[in-house]
């Protein structure tokens, strides 16, 4: 086992496979940082290029590539408020709330010190669970994944509870997005549903459009309101400044950093819920890590905690994603299906075989993900000064160059006008929303769990009928959402008796 | 405002969930099982919604989200607020009418020189940058097709 550690080792620092794994992470790097260009398209795109490759110099390529995505989609996400990746939109709530506030370079600081961490704690499980993954994974059928998209929709929901008044609004826009996730043709009897008489509707609401219009119009607007830079009136000197202070604020919240890599490593191996869910599910356990209802209204505001978990979840969640697609050859998410392609493309078959034959290979692709995080993140902090000084650029400038990457990150999802026009209408929502004092959140979690919860609670009910409730996973998981939906109550309560 | 927001916000969810109930009425149990679970509870949660900022009495909730600046006054922020929003749709007919590479081109000029006030000179070098970028990654590299727009190649794009 230690041999093929190393061996895996020595075969990613080998020039060639070095070599492509650097134009994979340069690939990556620009991609990460285009909001709309997505991780799955580009790894789909370069795909054809891995024909000549041995398998190390291949997943090296792609792999780089894919892992430094997240890193530098939540640059564009903290620096304007415009989701870089649809999995990185939970870090604008505090990152672009930090750079508002001219703190761009800790929130930058925090965001790639605790992508760092994540990244190492998903290689890690990686690394660790291939012996141990199996009985894991089998663990969890169908209903066990429906409550645990259920769990997920408590977290987010109860993120959003300041009083009872807060939670009824925190599951309104969860229910609207469940409710949106069902536009399009139905799964089981192929029925159009809510498609407005139009073919565009029947594959349903495409999640990038979505959430650069309900995210980047609402900042845009407040930009344009403001008159002002991105970071206001705050002295230049100071936005790049506290850089350090964010590495320091992850290791000053270590234990909330590893939770929320362990959070995105278990989201990442369970197929079918994906990155979008783990960083809200990060964003959650953050915002419980508040001990005071006080401190909770930080949330949103800029407390660095909601920049370190989602960044932390966003990473780690790539190492848990190759688990099953090694093992079993069951993809985690769309990413890691084009991965899979990867790997048939090669000539190498997904199973015990990559475990035991190709071991060395498939230490290779841990290494490769802590390599890639190492360029990635010293070359963010080599240049962070001149991408935080972007946030004191007047606001008339920016206006447009945002105005045309959003609408070209929406139309490039599906190259349809309708793309544009539904950016337009979630970014009229999105804006009522933030009058209102709505999450956004828990709309965009609803939305992207919509899909598997129907999927796996009509997969439940056929195959055991109403005994799946009663099975001892779901037990436990619907207790943990009882429990998270009560939490914040329950944290009042003690507030105010402790306050007499 | 932010409770006449949320009224708006309630009823139009109530209309929708409405019309998402009465439309899976008509379907099989399996397409309309899922729908009519999330749809009737999210119905009575707004109009739950509605009767609290209608009757309710206790302050307005916020959520762990951004808030919109407040250092303008009421005012100008509405007159601002419309102006982005006339931006954000004018850019899009734009491109409905001429295409990407030249609304890219027309509406980054059009910003600079009327919204932000800027000069010829430094409004033509931006737009060309801006439109070299655009032009250079998106067509050149990435091989994007941008239909062209209406004016010039019938109705592509939708």
């Amino acid at each position: 086992m230690l041999d093929a550690f190393i061996q895996g080792l020595l075969l990613v620092l080998q020039w060639k496979a070095f070599v492509f794994m650097l134009a994979g992470i340069f690939v990556g790097f620009w991609v990460g940082l285009l909001p709309g260009l997505g991780g799955a398209t580009t790894l789909a795109l370069m795909l054809p290029f891995i024909y000549n490759m041995q398998p190390v110099e291949a997943f090296a390529f792609l792999l780089g590539m894919h892992s430094v995505v997240a890193t530098t989609g939540d640059i564009t996400s903290i620096l304007f408020g415009v989701p870089g990746e649809a999995t990185t939109a939970a870090i604008i709530l505090d990152g672009h709330a930090m750079a508002k506030r001219g703190e761009a370079g800790r929130a930058l600081g925090a965001a790639l010190a605790s992508s760092f961490v994540g990244a190492l704690i998903g290689a890690a499980a990686l690394a660790l669970a291939i012996p141990i993954v199996r009985p894991l994974v089998l663990t969890f059928g169908s209903p066990e994944l429906f409550m645990l998209a259920i769990v997920g929709l408590a977290f987010i929901a109860s993120l959003s509870a300041q009083g009872a008044r807060g939670m009824v609004r925190g599951f309104l826009a969860g229910g609207l997005g469940l409710f949106l996730a069902m536009v399009g043709q139905d799964p089981q009897a192929g029925v159009a549903r809510y498609t407005l008489d139009t073919l565009y509707l029947w594959q349903g609401l495409d999640l990038v459009p979505v959430l650069v219009g309900l995210f980047a119009i609402p900042e845009i607007i407040d930009l344009v309101v403001r008159g002002t830079s991105i970071a206001g009136n705050a002295p230049a000197g100071r936005i790049s400044k506290g850089v350090f202070e964010g590495v320091k604020d992850v290791f000053r919240n270590w234990w909330l950093t590893v939770r929320c890599g362990l959070i995105g490593t278990f989201i990442g191996l369970t197929p079918g819920l994906g990155g979008a869910v783990a960083q809200w599910m990060a964003y959650g356990h953050a915002t419980q890590s508040a001990r005071t209802a006080e401190e909770r209204k930080g949330f949103g505001q800029g407390d660095v905690r909601g920049v370190i978990g989602p960044g932390a979840a966003c990473n780690s969640k790539e190492g848990g994603a190759l688990i099953p697609t090694i093992a079993f050859g069951v993809p985690g998410g769309a990413s890691m299906a084009i991965l899979l392609g990867g790997f048939f493309l090669l000539g190498l078959v997904p199973g015990p075989d990559m475990l035991t034959k190709h071991l060395p290979v498939t230490f290779s692709l841990v290494w490769t993900i802590v390599i890639a995080n190492i360029i990635t993140v010293v070359a963010c902090f080599l240049l962070l000064n001149r991408l935080t000084a972007l946030t004191n650029v007047q606001g008339h400038l920016l206006v447009p160059v945002v105005l045309v990457l959003v609408f070209i990150g929406s139309y490039t999802s599906n190259s349809s006008y309708a793309d544009i026009l539904v950016s337009l209408i979630f970014g009229a929502l999105g804006y009522f929303m933030v009058v209102a004092g709505w999450p956004r959140a828990t709309l965009v979690l609803g939305l992207v769990l919509g899909k598997i919860a129907e999927n796996y609670l009509y997969i439940s009910v056929a195959r055991y009928d109403f005994a799946w409730l009663g099975r001892p996973v779901v037990v436990v998981l619907l207790i943990i959402a009882v429990g998270v939906i009560l939490f914040p109550a329950v944290q009042a309560w003690r507030s105010r008796r402790a306050h007499g | 405002m932010a409770n006449r927001t949320s009224l708006g916000l309630a009823i139009v969810i109530m209309l929708l969930s409405a019309h998402g109930i009465y439309s899976a009425h008509e379907w099989p149990l399996k397409a309309k099982l899922f729908p009519l679970v999330i749809a009737i509870p999210l119905f009575f949660l707004a109009a739950a919604e509605a009767l609290w900022v209608i009757f309710g009495k206790s302050p307005t909730a916020s959520a762990s989200d951004f808030k919109l600046s407040e250092d303008q006054p009421a005012e100008v922020a509405r007159r601002r607020t419309l102006l982005a929003t006339g931006w954000a749709i004018g850019f899009f007919v734009l491109i409905l009418l001429l295409g990407f590479p030249i609304a890219v081109a027309a509406m980054v000029f059009a910003y600079l020189t009327v919204q932000g006030k800027e000069g010829w000179i430094f409004s033509v070098v931006f737009t060309a940058a801006v439109w070299f970028f655009f032009y250079g990654l998106f067509e050149l590299l990435l091989h994007m097709h941008f239909p062209d727009g209406w004016l010039f190649g019938g109705f592509g794009g939708f």
